[in-house]
């Protein structure tokens, strides 16, 4: 199917390629069904566009890429109407936003999806955990002195 | 807004498939137990104001916002598929 969108224009999108929120996501409780989007200019970072409303993406990254000590925990409950038979069928992505100073991660309120079935759901994640985390730019690792 | 009195360990019932039961009360504070179908999100309403503030500022980002996000990253994902394959705008 050919979706028109904003910011990327024109688009196909096999349908067996949507992804479906039975949910919506909050705030876009109307948008059930999104395109994952791979960004032309780079490979960290995704775009779930709306297949509904045109004017309607979030980008997307996989946390660990950029929080390596991210640990994730996501009450069964919140799981549950994902029917992951299997942890390894989930993809989790977070949400990128942008503040006055620069951009952030939704840690807090990661979006997973199942692979498989092509279903997703923002869920709430356990513990003290940023919906406004800061990126700061990663230092490459000290070499040791020889 | 209707209002019910309660006492512990007591419920009531929304429609005829969500159950909340008071599980405790300690001074101020409140212990709710919730039953609802998997279909029905359950939230803290201040987190889920939260979240939908996040999402609708998130979905103002455009493609020029995003351009330096690489580096922040800090490292490959070792091969493994991200973001999942999809069409390449």
């Amino acid at each position: 199917m050919r979706i028109t969108t904003n910011r990327f224009g024109r688009i196909d999108v096999d349908p067996a390629d949507i992804l479906h929120f039975p949910s919506g996501l909050p705030g876009l409780e109307g948008c059930r069904d999104w395109a994952l989007l791979a960004d032309s200019d780079n490979d960290a970072l995704g775009w779930l566009q709306s297949t509904t409303r045109g004017d309607v993406a979030l980008a997307v990254v996989s946390p660990r890429r950029f929080v390596p000590d991210y640990q994730v925990r996501i009450p069964r409950s919140e799981l549950t109407p994902l029917a992951l038979a299997d942890m390894r069928q989930a993809q989790v992505v977070v949400v990128v936003g942008k503040t006055d100073t620069g951009l952030t991660l939704n840690l807090k309120a990661p979006i997973v999806i199942n692979l498989e079935a092509r279903t997703g759901r923002q869920v709430v994640a356990t513990g003290e955990l940023s919906m406004q985390y800061e990126l700061t730019p990663q230092r490459p690792p000290l070499k040791k002195s020889a | 807004m209707l209002v019910l009195s309660r006492q512990r360990d007591e419920s009531i019932m929304i429609g005829d498939s969500i159950v909340v039961t008071i599980v405790d009360i300690r001074g101020d504070k409140v212990r709710l137990g919730i039953n609802a179908p998997t279909e029905i999100p359950v939230h803290r309403q201040e987190v889920y104001e939260a979240i939908q503030r996040e999402n609708l500022r998130a979905s103002r980002l455009e493609p020029g916002d995003t351009q330096d996000i690489g580096k922040f990253s800090g490292r490959s994902n070792n091969g493994q598929a991200h973001p999942p394959e999809g069409p390449r705008r």
